[in-house]
């Protein structure tokens, strides 16, 4: 294939990104933390692990990392525990604003929007997307607050936009076109890209490439064949040049949810327990998006490093949550735990668009246990979550906390 | 200090047809009356098919923050945390 020169086309597509998100938010929310080093941790114990940083605490070199790593660079740091339903607000209002220019909205994460104006008003209009870019600062500062700061990069494609967000934190607007990819690449390392992280450095230096700019200019026959071994390389060769790759939204292929364990156990009976009430979140988001499954997955971690995970497939579909736990309990029930089980990971998948039953002659009641399911989903989205839930689940009211997701904003 | 309080309170708020907002102006809580200052986040969610709104704000003085429930069923008010700003 003949070598492509840079897309020249006009820069469309804008990148949103709401840095340190969660903990702007809360920033925004309480003026007493402003201007200070924040955390928020999934715990707010010494071994939970914070999830996002105030700008000043980033400056000291605390990203993502354990409480008490943070604590050795700055004693001071104050950490706080997250508050989902605020960012989820946050980010429904982020959306409003973005909607109010262009219909083409893509969310990315619950703080990172990709907005399309091929084609929208605005542009048609005559609206210089610069100009678009500071009314979007001013407007998402009216609806989350003064303190709140985004960063917008524009470009030909949805890499270089978010290459351009990056450029100038915390409150930058940077536009990339093909002329000033080079000048771009220049200031940049390889990891500054998004999505290459170590592995894909390692391999790019093998095959002599050390800087964005050498990754450039390295032929598309290289990458292909030579770096990535697959069509990995010509995505790559084109996302860099400013082709759009990126815009195919992947379908959702499984649930899942995760637990880090406070107190690390080998006690099955404890570990089921945990199960039961991570079958429960997993059952719920399954069927609240009207999906059935025919795979379950378990993953274990453990105290010596170790980890084990067991899948199985099924025939028959999974829908309820007593399904679903017993299906993981028998795997549970054949893994060696080697040590305490530090954290659960657990997953649906095959996953289907919920049909009408097929009855299996040997299900015995399997009808009442749908039914029965629907009943208490019903009365749980009237009565609030785990109002009604198994028995093996009592007293386990706050363990398992709502949890922030990354990526994924399905549930929001 | 990020203090969890879960107590029911006694407040006054207003609402302005012309910004069209509702706000908490003053709280009475632990025999103290703290006077109110602007609404710094305001949210919603719903707990079952009960709305609760969640306003956060610092008192006038700047000098301690609290974050206070407003439960749509039964229009009580609950201060849920108060935080003094220090780790």
């Amino acid at each position: 294939m003949v070598d492509l020169d840079l897309n020249n086309k006009q820069p469309m597509i804008m990148h949103v990104d709401l840095n340190s998100c969660y903990a702007i938010i809360e920033q925004q929310a309480n003026r007493l933390l402003r201007h200070k080093s924040i955390g928020v941790a999934a715990y707010t114990t010494p071994r939970g692990f914070i999830i996002a940083s105030s700008y000043e605490a980033k400056r000291q070199g605390i990203k993502l990392m354990r409480v008490q790593d943070a604590r050795e660079i700055d004693p001071n740091i104050i950490i706080l525990a997250p508050d989902p339903e605020k960012y989820f607000d946050a980010h429904r209002r982020f959306r409003a604003v973005l909607e109010r220019y262009t219909d083409l909205v893509t969310p990315k994460s619950i703080d990172e929007f990709i907005v399309d104006f091929q084609g929208s008003r605005m542009v048609n209009e005559g609206y210089d997307l610069v100009d678009v870019g500071y009314r979007i600062k001013k407007d998402i500062k009216d609806i989350l607050g003064e303190y709140v700061t985004v960063n917008i990069g524009i470009a030909p494609n949805r890499f270089l936009a978010k290459v351009a967000a990056g450029l100038d934190k915390p409150d930058g607007l940077n536009v990339i076109t093909a002329t000033g990819i080079n000048n771009v690449y220049g200031q940049l390392n390889l990891m500054d890209l998004p999505g290459i992280n170590h592995r894909y450095k390692v391999r790019l230096n093998l095959a002599q490439i050390f800087t964005p700019l050498d990754f450039l200019e390295a032929p598309m026959y290289k990458l292909k064949h030579e770096v990535f071994k697959s069509v990995v390389g010509y995505y790559w060769y084109l996302r860099l040049r400013g082709f759009e790759v990126d815009a195919q939204e992947l379908a959702t292929r499984s649930f899942g949810n995760d637990f880090a364990v406070h107190e690390w156990t080998t006690d099955r009976e404890a570990i089921a327990r945990y199960i039961m009430k991570l079958s429960e979140k997993t059952g719920r988001r399954l069927r609240r998006h009207g999906y059935q499954a025919h795979g379950v997955y378990l993953g274990l971690a453990f105290s010596d490093h170790t980890w084990l995970g067991k899948s199985r497939r099924f025939r028959e579909s999974i829908y309820s949550t007593q399904e679903l736990y017993s299906h993981l309990v028998k795997l549970l029930d054949v893994m060696v735990l080697p040590a305490s089980v530090i954290h659960i990971n657990i997953s649906v998948f095959d996953i289907e668009p919920i049909t009408p039953i097929q009855l299996s002659l040997f299900d015995g009641t399997r009808l009442d246990s749908r039914s029965l399911t629907m009943a208490t989903d019903e009365i749980n989205n009237r009565y609030g979550e785990f109002t009604v839930v198994p028995a093996k689940m009592a007293n386990m009211e706050h363990i398992i906390i709502k949890r922030v997701p990354f990526g994924s904003v399905r549930d929001i | 200090m990020h203090i969890k309080i879960n107590q029911q309170v006694s407040v006054i708020a207003c609402y302005s047809t012309k910004d069209r907002r509702f706000t908490p102006r003053r709280i009475s809580w632990r025999n103290k009356d703290y006077d109110l200052g602007p609404v710094d986040y305001y949210h919603s969610y719903m707990d079952g098919r009960e709305r609760q709104h969640i306003f956060e704000l610092c008192d006038k003085e700047c000098t301690l923050w609290f974050r206070l429930r407003l439960d749509s069923l039964n229009l009580h008010w609950t201060l849920e945390a108060t935080h003094d700003g220090n780790s």
